[in-house]
This record gives structure tokens, C-alpha cells and sequence, in this order.
């Protein structure tokens, strides 16, 4: 999978790339607006992530380029503004996401797994690991064939936890990607443990292996 | 007491003080002049009916026509008297007139005359009554000219503090209603009287001064919070990235963990600083049809599992009701308001919520508050140091109300903190 990642903070591009590279994405980098306009007509990639304020112009020229070079690539707008009219301009112009910043890295990863499956998946709904077999369209989980009856937290979490494969996610991330603004309320990270708890106690319980690991209190990883 | 009317009162007092006392003066002089002027006419016709009497002292019985005389005059009366009496007097009486039926006021001289070595008495009369008469209009006509003053005066004054201080309360409306948030600027309008067209420059100048200083202030804490955005989003995403590391021990683990809270302390921080500088700016305009149940009821679902946690028991009854609102602003001011309810409960408390009448009442268990309870929606005023708190929620929750209208209050009873949101 490819990946282009349009940002001019250097330091921030080096830590998404060294994230996603360890789930296998290639990422290509453009710093400035015109050499994202030359690799976007060049190459093709599975996933664009686009900071919108570029040193040399407006990030959302991007995307009418792309919509004007019939150009079909997932776009996650990332932006430091967080204006709810940059928002509504750029998911108009064709973006799939909008990412605000500061951001974990897990949850851009799962941004962008749902922006790819979208993207090269569109007739085939369907999520597999091993055992597990997710429905994305009906939201439901089976193990062996047999339905996991989940609650809508607890399919989130999975989906979540499936996106960053063998990598740590933290509490904070979890509960962010969770309950959003909620999250400021969870001091002692109680329900993340419970809904966590419930999850591996319903798929232990259709036959599937324990993979998802507690790490030092830190967080979570799901193994393969 | 309004500046015009407060140099017409002097205006007033000074033209009454002066009428008044003009009346009685002129009124005095008048009738002094008008007393001389009778007196002269009385010792005029005295001197006359001398005159004349003397033209018939070769009359032997002038004495007997004498006495017919005065019996048959009007005006007049001559009457023998002993000799040695009094000098000429002259006199006021009051008069039975026979012609006009009434007791009128004369004037009488009465002098001791001669005639053919017999004393005499004189007495001569005029009636003042028509100088009671002038005099009376005289004073009537003053204080008709008083009445027709004051009134004229009074009118005048009105019509010119409409005309003429119009401009200077277009101005002070305008002061009244300037706002340093607001984007409208102060509206010079231009009047052709100097003062009020200095006074509204300068007003303009001052205001325009605050604007500018005030949008500068603005920009800056927004600009801030941009530019803390990137920062804090590098350190994030190197912690992320540093928690892959498979050589990682329990205690960096414990301490990457803290860090991690450090850091997610600081994005909210900063983006509820953000918001806050947002709503200043006007960020939110757009506005819609809201169903504020709705909106309350999804809110009330998602802290529902934090207040389960806690067993904190909540109770939620609403009407339906729909407002003009910005759909975001309505959302961050209902969250705002349960998280403060939640986050400040004890465990098994309660939390009430009624929505009725586009009025809701968010009550909640909690011990009372140990700060000044004027300072609850102020910035950064924060009960105990929880962590996760970053003490702009309430701040957030009052700058949503001022920019829409609304108005929200907060007391303490019966040990629950009750806050009051009245949507208009």
C-alpha cells in the first residue's frame, strides 16, 4: 500500500512514517505544495494524507487537482486549524477524512485502513484475521462461522485494535478514538478496561485465540 | 436632569425672578404717575371753579346759589365752613356712585375758599376707578407674557433637545451598544456642529484604538494555539512511536505513560483555548433548526458509562424543544455542562437533568463548592487539580451563552450544585 504524506512539519512526517511503515505502507513525502502536484500526477497512491496549510499555498488546491485529473485516491485532510468550514470545503472537494491535529498515530492508522478499504475494497465488506470475520456493512463479528453479539463500543474497539496490528496503542488513544470529547471525563480509564475485558471474554468464548495483549499498563497491542 | 433643561431651569428662574419682580414695580409706578396725574387734574378744576366764581362775586345772592350749586353738582361740592379750617387735603374715599351702582374709590381735594369774605370749603372729586382699571390690565398682561414665557420656553427647549442634541444621542446610543468584540465599527455620522463632530471623532479614534488592540489580543492567542497545534502534535505521535520499542522496561513504560497524559492534557488545553478564541472570533455563525432534546438525550448516552462507573444514578426528563442555534456551539455547551456534572459528582451521587420550557436545569450531588462561587465560569478557576481538567470547560460554557444570548446561572441547595440555562 502507498502512501503519500503531504506536510511540511519534518518531524511530524518522520514520526508518521516510521509508524505506518511498520504495517507494511510505503510512504512517499511531499513537503510543499509543488512537489505534491507533481507526484499526484505521476504516481498513484492508495491513500493521500494532506496537511491543508502548506508554506507555498492552500492544501485544498491539492484536492481540485486531484477531482480535475480524475484522480480516485483516498485523501485525509490533516490540519492544524480544525475550522469547521475547512471541513465542509474539503470533505466537498472530495476528501474522505478530516484529521485534526494533535493526533495519536493509531487512530491515523485506522483512518487510514477505512479510507483504503473503501477505497480498493468497495464490493467486499468483509475483514478477515484468521479466525475473526468482520462485516463491516452489517457491523457484525463472527468467530468460526458463529456471530459474536458485540456492543457498538466493543466492534469499535476490535476495528481499532485490527488497524494497528501488532503495534501498542495507548489507553489515551483508545478512549479518544472511543468517546471523542468524552474522553476528557475517563480519569481512571475504568470503562476502557471493561469494555476491553468484555471483548476478549466474547471471542475467547466463540473459540478465537487471546491476541489482544496488555502492555505495562501502558496500553494495548493486538498480536498476530 | 438633562443638560437643556438644566440651563433653561436658570433660564426660567432668572426671567420669573425678574417678571416678578417688574410687576409690582411697574404696577407701583404706574399707579404714582396715574395718583400725580389725578391730583393735578383736582387742583386744575379747583383753580378753574375759582376762576369762574369769581366772575359772579357781583352776584349778591351768590351765597344761596352756591348752595344750589353744590346741591345739584356731581363732581363737585362747596360748603360755608368757620374760619380757620384745615389747609387744602387731598384725599382717597371710597364712594357710593350713583351711576353705577357700586362703591368706587375717588380722589378728592378739598380746599378752604374765600368768596366775599365768607369761608368756604372746596371739595373737588374724581373717580379712580378706571385707573384701577388700567392698572389691572397692565398687570394682567404681564402675567399672561409670564405664562406665554415659560411655556414658549418649555416648547423651544423641547423641540431643540430632539433637533439639536440628536446627534449627540445617536452617538451615545452608539457608545452604549459598542462592543470591543463585535465587528462593527463605532459610524461617524456627521452633524455641522462642531463640538458633537469632535466628539464623535474622537469617540471613533478611541474605539477604533480598542478594536485594533482587542483583535490583536484575539489574533494572538489564536495564532498561539495554531502553532501549539504542531508541537504538540510531534511530541504526541514520537511518544506513539516510542511505544513500540520492544526494548521498552516497565518503568519507561510507567513514565511514557504519564508523559502521554502530559501530553493529552496540553491538546485539550490548548483546543479548548482554541474554541474559546473561536467563539470570540465568531467561528460558529451558521446557525439551524436544533431539536435541544435530541441533541441533550445523545450527549446524556455517551457519559452515561462514565457515570455508570461511578454509580452515579442520572434522570433525564425533557420536552421536545427546537431552537436557531449553531449545532456545534449547542453540542460543545450541553457536553460541557454533563461533563461538569459528572466529573464533579461523588460516587453513587445523582445527576438530574430537566429540560422544560426552553429552560434546563442540570443538578448534580457533590460537596460544596471551596471557591467563590462568582468565579465558576471564570478561566483556569479550577476546584482540587484533577488531572484531566483543564478548567475552561465552565469558561467555554458562559462565552457560548454571552455570544448567543442565553443566560446560565449557578447556586448550591440542598447539596447539589444546580446550574440554570435559559435558551432564547
Amino acid at each position: 500500500m502507498k502512501i503519500l504524506i503531504i506536510e511540511d512539519e519534518k518531524e511530524l512526517v518522520k514520526s508518521m512514517v516510521q509508524f505506518l511503515r511498520q504495517e507494511s505502507y510505503v510512504c512517499e513525502i511531499a513537503y510543499t505544495e509543488r512537489e505534491a502536484s507533481e507526484k499526484i500526477l505521476l504516481f498513484e497512491y492508495d491513500c493521500i494524507l494532506l496537511d491543508i496549510s502548506l508554506p507555498d499555498g492552500n492544501g485544498l488546491r491539492i484536492l481540485e487537482k486531484l477531482k480535475a485529473n480524475n484522480k480516485a485516491e483516498g485523501v485525509i485532510i490533516i490540519t492544524a486549524k480544525d475550522s469547521i468550514e475547512d471541513k465542509i470545503h474539503g470533505l466537498n472537494l472530495g476528501a474522505d477524512d478530516y484529521l485534526s491535529k494533535p493526533f495519536h498515530l493509531p487512530e491515523l492508522a485506522a483512518r487510514i485502513s477505512a479510507v483504503i478499504r473503501r477505497k480498493h475494497f468497495a464490493g467486499n465488506n468483509k475483514l478477515m484475521f484468521k479466525e475473526i470475520e468482520i462485516d463491516l456493512l452489517g457491523k457484525t463479528v463472527s468467530v468460526l462461522g458463529k456471530a459474536v453479539d458485540l456492543t457498538r463500543k466493543e466492534y469499535d474497539l476490535l476495528i481499532f485494535l485490527l488497524a494497528n496490528k501488532n503495534r501498542v496503542v495507548s489507553k489515551n488513544s483508545i478512549a479518544e478514538h472511543l468517546s471523542g470529547d468524552d474522553a476528557e471525563l475517563f480519569d481512571k480509564f475504568d470503562f476502557i478496561y471493561s469494555h476491553m475485558k468484555n471483548l476478549k471474554k466474547k471471542l475467547a468464548e466463540m473459540g478465537s485465540e487471546d491476541y489482544i495483549k496488555s502492555i505495562y499498563g501502558l496500553g494495548y497491542k493486538f498480536t498476530s | 436632569m438633562r443638560l437643556l433643561q438644566l440651563s433653561l431651569r436658570s433660564l426660567l428662574i432668572y426671567s420669573l425672578i425678574v417678571v416678578l419682580i417688574s410687576i409690582p414695580l411697574s404696577l407701583y409706578f404706574i399707579h404714582a404717575i396715574l395718583k400725580e396725574e389725578v391730583d393735578e387734574s383736582l387742583q386744575l378744576h379747583t383753580e378753574q371753579f375759582l376762576n369762574h366764581i369769581k366772575g359772579f362775586e357781583y352776584l349778591d345772592d351768590l351765597d344761596t346759589d352756591l348752595i344750589v350749586f353744590d346741591k345739584l353738582s356731581y363732581n363737585m361740592s362747596i360748603r360755608q365752613v368757620q374760619e380757620g379750617y384745615p389747609d387744602k387735603a387731598y384725599q382717597t374715599i371710597e364712594v357710593y356712585d350713583s351711576i353705577e351702582q357700586e362703591i368706587h374709590p375717588f380722589r378728592q381735594l378739598s380746599t378752604p375758599v374765600d368768596i366775599k369774605n365768607k369761608h368756604y370749603l372746596l371739595t373737588v372729586q374724581i373717580s379712580l376707578f378706571d385707573t384701577e382699571d388700567l392698572l389691572f390690565a397692565i398687570g394682567s398682561v404681564q402675567v399672561i407674557s409670564i405664562i406665554l414665557l415659560v411655556t414658549g420656553l418649555g416648547f423651544i427647549n423641547r423641540s431643540l433637545s430632539k433637533r439639536l442634541w440628536k446627534p449627540f444621542y445617536k452617538t451615545l446610543d452608539q457608545l452604549k451598544a459598542f462592543q470591543v468584540d463585535r465587528n462593527e465599527p463605532f459610524e461617524i455620522v456627521e452633524t455641522k456642529i462642531t463640538e458633537f463632530d469632535d466628539l464623535n471623532h474622537t469617540v471613533k479614534q478611541l474605539t477604533d484604538r480598542n478594536r485594533s488592540v482587542y483583535m490583536q489580543q484575539k489574533e494572538f492567542i489564536e495564532n498561539a494555539s495554531h502553532e501549539l497545534q504542531t508541537p504538540i502534535a510531534i511530541f504526541q505521535s514520537k511518544l506513539d512511536n516510542l511505544m513500540q520499542s520492544s526494548s521498552l522496561q516497565a518503568s519507561d513504560a510507567s513514565t511514557l505513560s504519564e508523559l502521554e497524559q502530559t501530553a493529552q492534557r496540553m491538546a485539550r488545553l490548548n483546543k479548548n483555548l482554541l474554541l474559546l478564541s473561536k467563539i470570540d472570533n465568531d467561528q460558529f455563525r451558521n446557525t439551524e433548526t436544533i431539536d435541544v432534546a435530541k441533541v441533550l438525550h445523545g450527549i446524556v448516552e455517551n457519559v452515561k458509562h462514565v457515570a455508570d462507573a461511578e454509580n452515579i444514578s442520572i434522570s433525564l426528563r425533557s420536552e421536545p424543544i427546537t431552537i436557531e442555534a449553531n449545532k456545534t456551539l449547542i453540542e460543545i455547551l450541553l457536553t460541557n455542562l454533563l461533563h461538569n456534572a459528572v466529573r464533579h459528582n461523588q460516587p453513587g451521587g445523582s445527576l438530574m437533568i430537566e429540560l422544560r420550557n426552553s429552560k434546563l436545569v442540570i443538578s448534580n450531588s457533590g460537596a460544596p463548592l471551596k471557591m467563590d462561587p462568582e468565579k465558576i465560569f471564570e478561566r483556569f478557576s479550577k476546584e482540587g487539580a484533577t488531572e484531566n481538567n483543564t478548567g475552561l470547560g465552565l469558561a467555554i460554557v458562559k462565552k457560548i451563552c454571552t455570544v448567543s444570548g442565553y443566560q446560565i446561572d449557578y447556586h448550591y441547595s440542598s447539596e447539589l450544585h444546580v446550574f440554570t440555562l435559559l435558551l432564547h
